[in-house]
């Protein structure tokens, strides 16, 4: 965050430090804080409720644990840890996320090569259809996908889920890998190329390790979209199987009767890519940056 | 997949790429191939051929043998729920884009360069990490009806018990068989007049026991002369076996109620009751009926049906900007910091005060910045679904309808009927398309550099 | 998804007493404590080791467990190996999705008769084999057999049924008003009147859900205008105009237009949600005396502190006309695709062994015969389950569900839709007919 909250630091005022001089930084600061605790609210609404007996939770909110502390219990995580269901599928979401991260950086790194640095027929030609699929929603390819991966056997499987990922993660990881290794000076890849290295390993040890930063982006926003998803897994995953999100919607009922499930699931299910996002808050705002958003 | 592309190319063109140079490795055609086959197989496979199949698949019926030509995309326009969701995605397209950029503008500049503001942008962004089910079931819990468990309506009736101070007895009303009679607007009034000297009793019923709590027992007023008396009480025994309007053993006085003598129309005197019960109107109500104003009964306020048929849509839209508004913050941030300081000096030094300074200087140097996030918000959220699934209440998803949870139900819900799904797939692609001309204009023009 | 809303976790109140006191238990044990524990087969199903099975169901927590419990069975018995996968709520979409990818589960629990019909007519649903035909039609009464049959074929069983006629209420608040179990109509709104005095609001009404409404017309109507009008309109051979409609819906609303009688008045009502409608009416400070709903309102009442039997008890639907109405709801297992294993599973869970195996851990009642009413563990559901088989073909499957899911299953529209607004205002009767008419006539397509 720091990259962008500081910047350069310049000699003279923003507009926020001015209002915060004007009025003596008191106004603007409770202002924040303010604001800040509303944006947390909600998420510790969630906490709170999924440290609280469900019978508590039915009869009142969760800002009593305020008054009644001794309400808090851990046992909602406790039974969630013994629910086999929600703790396969975390495994699940882990074996959907990898692949579909590791898969659309490593081919999209070629194609991004491919179109930065090679040389082929009607390759702006190409590159362009590709940026064009940029902005093709997932879900003009819910129904035929469907009947293609049931055609191959390919239907409700771990595998099927990571190739639809990796297939929609490919446009934006072509166009933003084939512009940062565009910016590769000339002069190092013909350095290379004249000891004599290979096409692959041009790639390998020059390409890639230069790309690093780009590629850190890529791969924290697809793994970030990925583990999030709700809408493919729910009909591409293996039902009996399912990923976290999966898992839980099938507990969404009427509310209030699986808050017991549901408040310490959802929690668990936002741990992972709450840290991703605390350890690489400089890759990630980078990655919004070139617009990484789905 | 990503509604990203603008802001991508954007960033890129402002960047100025640079023009890929010839190979420097004399690449044969083939070994860029395989380089580009595993993108282009996958692309064309699940991309590329999903686009051709919807668009021939939109164009036949539900069973997908008889060939309705543009029906499915007539039938978006008159079926009903269709043309709900197509509103709701208007809204949703003007509503949330414009909120999310206003708030991430306005948290952008009072930030800017603020030390302790980097754990505010910190908290304000963190939402955009946690998937839409996770933020569809925080908001579950956050618009839940009940006050005492919902949030946003706990903080709502709280605020609108601070201005209108609560009724003593919300919903109690007469003894059916007693002189006090509905007088219109909730109030109820004697049918007699009231003379000095009488005692006029006045039993109601239905009292909420939260109400009565740490309630004496009535006591039955004595007749004074030059005073109208009388008592208020809960003319109901626990258990059942009370007389009607009689004060039995063990029924409760109801303290603190307003009594207002009526004259012609006109209130001459008023009275409350005190903790037993009992009241007592100077002389000057003499020949008034009493009557019990209906501030005494109004409902209690039971807050704001935030997830019901007419707030759904504003009450998912409000979530969405929760979790977005980080997103705008952070990239107009960037632009700011990009800002030329000069500019606004010279301004300031020109005499302009700080609003005019913002207005006419910083706004339109962001403008750029502005139009991305913007349009980025609105790709993304033509093809909002995951929050609206989970938020929406089985009652009310009709009116929270979108384009895109209307696509997975025509395609998969009971009354199938793939031929609209494709219908709506194919329109969803012409909303977005004009950004993917614009992206490909932009390449093409840095192209010609 | 009508019911889909109702099977909510069924963390049973009467399991729990069941459990802390052992006497259900022991009932359970004794029709199944022959040959080590396990009671003597009645139904034959043939070895299918190696086969697997996909079952699907809205159902999650102690519904899920003890339907599991079930399935258990039939793997011990078969050799089968069978997964349970929840749908999540709308069941019609996730069986969509699957059959849309080849992937469809083998079995599946609808909640809807108009699902199943509509399943059939695209034929999704398989029809029932041999075996589970036979045992269809040793156990169940011709119209529960009805109830899952298309077009002259049997699709479907009812594995899990309910009541809906049945009044639950808190016996604190009864106590409180003094008042009694009340009988008809009339001596209901005598009671509802005596509670609101009392100063509890009387009755608890779910009405954000539209099918809590749909239910409290089809009670009112079936007992008031008899079943062979209620077979008339469920079929929508006579409209919705009909005078016994109107009628219907003027005893209703002299319950839902008087003042002071719905909690939380008709707004507060329409706000709010089954769960809520139950659970409001149990819980510590009760907002709520009854709550008209089926038996699996247990599964709501265990969610509060108050047991079922002492604190929530339960008198049927008064009685409008000459007799109260039985209205029943269920699940029936049908067969999504064709094979023996999903075959023999319908086999099993048309046979009394099945049902006594859920029957005995609670929130569940079986229209089977064959069932032995001392497995349940409680009198409430005993009572339930007895009352439920000796109705034999004259009970009345739930109006709603048997017509087109456009009209009778879908939130925001069709009979839900008009009779929130009826809610909204019970003066309308002539509007709320008209409107009921027009969605009626357009889902019936007559």
């Amino acid at each position: 965050m720091t990259a962008v909250a500081d910047g350069a630091v310049r000699a003279r005022q923003s507009l926020a430090a001015r209002i915060a001089a004007r009025t003596g930084g008191g106004v603007l600061r409770v202002f924040l804080i303010l604001v800040g605790l509303f944006w947390l609210m909600p998420t510790v609404g969630l906490l709170i409720s999924s440290l609280r007996d469900p019978a508590d939770v039915a009869e009142s909110g969760w800002w009593e644990v305020f008054v009644k502390p001794a309400q808090l219990t851990w046992s909602g995580y406790g039974n969630l840890l013994g629910n086999a269901k929600i703790m396969d599928s975390l495994w699940t979401t882990a074996l959907i996320t990898v692949p579909a991260t590791v898969l659309v950086v490593v081919i999209g790194s070629l194609a991004g090569y491919a179109f930065a640095w090679m040389d082929f027929p009607g390759r702006d030609v190409w590159f362009m259809v590709v940026v064009g699929l940029l902005v093709v929603p997932v879900q003009v390819a819910l129904i035929p996908v469907a009947k293609l991966f049931g055609a191959v056997g390919l239907f409700e499987t771990t595998a099927g889920v990571v190739l639809f990922h990796t297939a929609f993660g490919l446009p934006f990881a072509v166009f933003l890998l084939r512009n940062f290794f565009a910016e590769i000076p000339r002069e190092l890849l013909e350095a290379a190329r004249l000891d004599g290295a290979s096409e692959l390993r041009l790639f390998t040890r020059v390409v890639l390790p230069l790309g690093g930063p780009a590629i850190a982006s890529l791969g924290i926003f697809q793994f970030l979209w990925v583990w999030n998803d709700l809408l493919i897994a729910l009909i591409f995953a293996d039902s009996g199987n399912p990923p976290i999100t999966v898992a839980l919607q099938q507990e969404v009922r009427q509310f209030g009767n699986n808050i017991d499930v549901l408040a310490p699931g959802a929690f668990i299910s936002m741990i992972i890519p709450l840290a991703v996002f605390f350890a690489f808050q400089r890759q990630f705002v980078s990655g919004v940056m070139a617009g990484a958003v789905k | 997949m990503t509604s990203g592309g603008t802001a991508a190319a954007a960033q890129a063109s402002g960047k100025g790429t640079r023009k890929p140079g010839k190979s420097v490795t004399g690449t044969r055609p083939w070994i860029a191939g395989a380089f580009l086959l595993p993108a282009l197989l996958l692309l064309g496979a699940l991309v590329v051929y999903p686009i051709g199949y919807s668009v021939w698949r939109s164009l036949f019926d539900a069973p997908g043998s008889g060939f309705v030509g543009l029906g499915n995309y007539a039938e978006l326009f008159s079926d009903d729920r269709i043309r709900t969701a197509l509103k709701n995605n208007i809204i949703w397209v003007v509503v949330a884009p414009t909120v999310a950029t206003a708030l991430g503008l306005i948290f952008a500049v009072l930030t800017e360069r603020v030390r302790w503001g980097t754990a505010f942008k910190l908290v304000v962004f963190m939402p955009m990490a946690i998937s839409m089910l996770a933020a569809g079931i925080i908001f579950r819990l956050v618009y839940e009806q009940d006050p005492e468990r919902g949030v946003a309506n706990a903080v709502w009736v709280g605020v609108h018990d601070t201005f209108a101070e609560p009724a003593p007895y919300p919903g109690a009303n007469p003894r059916p068989n007693s002189d006090l009679k509905a007088s219109g607007g909730g109030a109820f009034t004697t049918k007699e007049a009231a003379r000095t000297g009488t005692a006029v009793s006045l039993p109601l019923v239905a009292v909420q026991p939260d109400d009565l709590k740490g309630a004496q027992r009535a006591v039955a007023a004595k007749p004074r002369p030059g005073q109208i008396t009388g008592t208020a009480w809960l003319d109901f025994t626990r258990g059942g076996g009370g007389t009607p309007n009689r004060i039995d053993k063990q029924e409760k006085a109801l303290a603190g109620l307003e009594i207002q003598a009526v004259r012609d129309g006109k209130v001459v005197a008023s009275a409350t009751t005190e903790a037993d019960g009992t009241y007592a109107l100077p002389a000057r109500a003499e020949g008034a009926k009493l009557r019990l104003p209906a501030s005494n009964f109004a409902e209690a306020y039971n807050g704001v049906d935030w997830l019901g048929p007419a707030l759904v849509t504003p009450a998912i839209i409000g979530s969405y900007v929760w979790m977005w508004a980080g997103f705008a913050m952070v990239l107009i941030a960037a632009g700011l910091a990009s800002v030329p300081r000069e500019l606004l000096e010279a301004a300031r030094v020109d005499g302009a005060n700080e609003w005019q300074v913002f207005r006419r200087v910083t706004v339109p140097l962001l403008a750029p910045v502005l139009v991305v996030v913007l349009v980025t918000l609105m790709i993304n959220v033509l093809k909002i679904f995951d929050l609206v699934y989970i938020i929406a209440p089985g009652a009310s998803q009709d009116e929270a309808n979108v384009l895109a949870l209307q696509l997975y139900q025509s395609s998969f819900g009971t009354d199938v009927n793939q031929g609209i799904g494709s219908a709506i797939a194919v329109f969803l692609l012409l909303l977005v398309s004009p950004v993917l001309i614009i992206n490909i204009r932009r390449l093409r023009k840095e192209r010609q550099r | 998804m009508r019911h889909a809303t109702l099977r909510t976790a069924t963390a049973l109140v009467a399991v729990g007493a069941l459990a802390l006191t052992g006497c259900g238990g022991d009932s359970g044990k004794k029709s199944e404590g022959k040959g080590g524990g396990e009671s003597a087969p009645t139904v034959r199903l043939p070895k299918l080791n190696g086969q697997t099975l996909q079952v699907t169901a809205v159902w999650t927590g102690p519904e899920r467990e003890n339907f599991t419990k079930v399935l258990d069975e039939f793997e011990k018995r078969t050799g089968a190996e069978v997964e349970f996968v929840p749908s999540g709520d709308d069941m019609a979409g996730f069986i969509g999705s699957k059959v849309a990818g080849g992937g469809a589960p083998d079995v599946a629990m609808l909640q809807q008769v108009g699902v199943l019909q509509e399943f059939a007519k695209k034929g999704w649903v398989k029809p029932l084999g041999p075996d589970a035909k036979k045992e269809l039609s040793e156990n169940f009464s011709k119209g529960w057999q009805d109830l899952g049959s298309y077009g002259g074929k049997s699709y479907g069983v009812y594995f899990k049924a309910s009541n809906k006629s049945l009044v639950w209420y808190n016996t604190q608040a009864f106590e409180d008003a003094g008042v009694s179990e009340p009988k008809d109509w009339k001596g209901f709104l005598k009671t509802a009147r005596t509670l609101a005095d009392s100063g509890v609001e009387p009755v608890s009404v779910g009405g954000a859900d539209g099918w809590t409404l749909t239910d409290w017309f089809e009670n009112v109507y079936l007992s008031q205008a008899g079943p062979e009008k209620y077979d008339q309109l469920a079929k929508h051979e006579i409209k919705w105009t009909d005078p016994s409609v109107k009628q219907a819906l003027t005893t209703l609303g002299s319950l839902f237009g008087a003042k002071g009688l719905l909690a939380g008045g008709n707004g507060g009502a329409l706000q709010t949600a089954f769960p809520q409608s139950v659970t409001q009416t149990f819980k510590d400070d009760p907002k709520a005396a009854m709550v008209s709903s089926a038996d699996f309102a247990a599964a709501n009442i265990g969610q509060t502190k108050a047991k079922v039997g002492t604190d929530a008890k339960v008198f049927p639907f008064p009685a409008v006309g000459k007799e109260s109405p039985v209205v029943t709801g269920g699940d029936v297992a049908v067969a999504l695709k064709d094979n023996k294993a999903s075959q023999a599973l319908l086999t099993f869970l048309a046979s009394p062994d099945a049902a006594r195996i859920w029957a005995g851990q609670g929130g569940f009642v079986s229209a089977n015969k064959k069932l032995d009413p001392a497995v349940y563990p409680n009198t409430v559901f005993r009572e339930i389950g007895k009352a439920l088989v000796a109705a034999g073909d004259d009970f009345r499957f739930d109006m709603s569900d048997q017509a087109p899911a456009s009209f009778g299953g879908k939130p925001g529209q069709g009979e839900w839709k008009a009779l929130q607004d009826f809610l909204k205002n019970p003066k309308d009767v002539a509007g709320t007919q008209a409107q009921l008419e027009k969605d009626a006539a357009k889902s019936f397509g007559n």
